[in-house]
């Protein structure tokens, strides 16, 4: 198969650059999970430590003083990324995957980020005992997945699905008349901002479906639809194919910073709906760009035109590798779909 | 109604017609939405009804393909002779080796021809193309930036630069990967493909989309495909994510037993 190595290659590519956040967290951590030399990754991102910051801040609803775009929406378009850790673990953002300890995590707790979870206050999910017990398999398991379901799937490509797009890679927003377009590292979001009816409950997606409109500062989405396979990180945190989520993008009128505010309600899950809180904060030509959460690129230009940033294609392919030993890839040969 | 009075009405509904041709076209012109900048608005989902992806060029019903009349000017393309060998080996094993079936990424031009739709979203300075097939996003700047001078890594869905000529897009997209095919019948291009797109209203809901593909490595001529992209109006339709790329693991999740 013609596709088979040279995307192995473009796999390498993306696990360096995803192992960069790792170590650009946890830079002691003795677990480093793949190879360093990853593109991009060795640096810490720039942006003052921002990538890896302690605070959450605090971004009420209310009025939008900005900018907006010629249809009213507040205009909220560029790159965005989250400003505490990526997916490794999601309620200790800054303590390390399951089985591999950032140094951090020896700290006390209150010297690391919070937790994501900001409802209950106790940043526990409140699962009912048996997906609590699913989970911690899936933890105890993350570093020795020696069944292919403790892989965790944004190792295979999949989409990042909701909420785990956000604390992923850098991302852009791009806005429409009608609609507000998310460009993830893995996967796409588009959030119709229109009366039209969800898609029929028995479609279920990775990425869920989209209706959303504004309050203000603030972009409130509903989102159904969702299939519950993307987990929310390495802790195999997650949803399941019957939760719905309540999204609040909260946008600071200075357009530098927005919280994401996500309530996840799931009787077959949770006991109770939960909140969580993810800050992000905009990246401009002002920053550099990095292989976390700035993958831009500088446009090519006619002399005398201002830095201009751009996004190159994201493209992942056949990323099969997990972490830790025992790799149970997906094979690379054969037809997946008869049409 | 008498015979002579009938050929004059038919001649004087000609002559109307001649001398109306510009303003009507001018009209047809105007009808089509447009951007508040005034350049056309292609925002939409667009989708070919045409048999373009199962094969370019003519071809009878087979097995795995509905009958086309080819879309390609002059109906074959100019293949050198031991890209046209290539291209024979990919027909014999095109149901096991189309890239296609990786669901990953069909590459420019067949991600605008292939039988799903797409969206487009339109700004001044881009229009964005979310496919709804794998993960295919493709940006098509419109702001005066050039094609990279160099890039880590070439693209799948190549680099591309628009500008309007009138009423038409005119795209220019290079920088290939060479790991996409232009359809499913084995017709294929390296990474020297460079591909002009022109995109232009025929009417409101229809788009008149031309490439033409140049490859020195396996064409001997630039050659030119041709065909409608007619907007999906069906009540309600919306992309629905077909990340099928994910079918091989997708029942492992969330915490499915599995090998």
């Amino acid at each position: 198969m013609t596709m088979g190595r040279i995307s192995l290659m473009a796999c390498l590519l993306v696990a360096g650059s995803w192992t960069g956040p790792a170590m650009a967290q946890a830079p002691s951590s003795s677990a480093a999970p793949s190879p360093a030399a990853a593109p991009g990754g060795a640096a810490r991102p720039a942006g003052g430590g921002i990538g890896y910051s302690k605070e959450v801040p605090v971004i009420a609803s209310g009025e939008w003083t900005g900018a907006r775009l010629p249809d009213g929406q507040p205009d909220v378009q560029g790159h965005w990324s989250n400003t505490i850790a990526n997916h490794n673990n999601f309620t200790d953002p800054q303590g390390g995957s399951p089985g591999e300890p950032s140094r951090a995590s020896s700290l006390p707790r209150d010297q690391r980020a919070p937790s994501r979870v900001s409802d209950p206050a106790d940043g526990q999910i409140p699962y009912l005992p048996a997906a609590r017990a699913l989970q911690q398999d899936f933890a105890a398991h993350f570093a020795d997945p020696v069944k292919s379901h403790y892989i965790e799937p944004l190792a295979r490509c999949a989409p990042g699905g909701v909420p785990k797009s956000f604390y992923w890679h850098g991302y852009e927003i791009r806005q429409y008349p009608g609609y507000v377009l998310l460009l993830f590292n893995s996967g796409t979001r588009i959030i119709h901002l229109d009366d039209t009816p969800h898609l029929s409950p028995s479609v279920k997606l990775w990425n869920g479906d989209s209706r959303g409109h504004w309050e203000g500062n603030t972009l409130v989405v509903d989102v159904r639809n969702n299939n519950g396979k993307a987990l929310f990180g390495r802790t195999g945190d997650f949803m399941s194919e019957n939760a719905t989520v309540q999204e609040r993008y909260i946008f600071d009128s200075d357009g530098k910073r927005y919280n994401y505010v996500a309530t996840f309600t799931d009787p077959t899950v949770y006991s109770r709906p939960w909140t969580a809180t993810i800050p992000a904060r905009r990246y401009t030509e002002a920053d550099t760009t990095n292989g976390w959460h700035y993958e831009a690129e500088v446009a090519n230009q006619p002399p005398g035109r201002p830095l201009l940033h751009e996004r190159p294609e994201r493209i992942c392919v056949e990323n099969n590798g997990p972490f830790g030993g025992g790799a149970v890839g997906v094979p690379l040969e054969g037809a997946i779909i008869a049409r | 109604m008498a015979g002579p009075v009938r050929q004059a009405l038919a001649a004087a509904a000609l002559a109307f017609a001649a001398l109306n041709a510009a303003p009507l076209l001018a009209q047809a012109s105007a009808e089509i939405p447009r951007t508040q900048s005034g350049k056309p608005d292609f925002s939409g989902i667009w989708q070919t009804l045409s048999e373009a992806d199962y094969d370019l060029e003519p071809h009878a019903g087979r097995r795995d393909a509905p009958p086309g009349p080819g879309v390609v000017d002059g109906g074959r393309i100019p293949y050198l002779p031991e890209a046209l060998a290539q291209r024979q080996k990919y027909f014999e094993t095109r149901e096991k080796d189309d890239p296609r079936l990786k669901c990953w990424v069909l590459g420019v031009p067949r991600s605008v021809y292939y039988p799903a739709p797409f969206q487009i979203f339109q700004r001044d300075r881009d229009l964005t193309l979310v496919h709804q097939l794998g993960h295919q996003v493709r940006t098509i700047h419109t702001n005066e930036t050039l094609h990279p001078v160099e890039l880590e890594e070439p693209y799948y869905l190549g680099d591309s630069r628009g500008h309007w000529e009138g009423d038409t897009l005119v795209v220019d997209v290079a920088n290939f990967n060479e790991e996409t095919w232009l359809d499913r019948s084995g017709n294929y291009h390296s990474d020297e493909l460079h591909v002009v797109e022109r995109w232009s209203f025929v009417d409101k809901d229809t788009i008149s989309y031309q490439a033409t593909v140049e490859d020195p490595k396996v064409f001997s001529a630039p050659w030119t495909v041709n065909v409608l992209l007619n907007r999906r109006r069906d009540k309600n339709f919306q992309l629905i994510e077909d990340y099928c790329f994910t079918l091989p693991y997708d029942q492992y999740y969330p915490h499915k037993e599995g090998e």
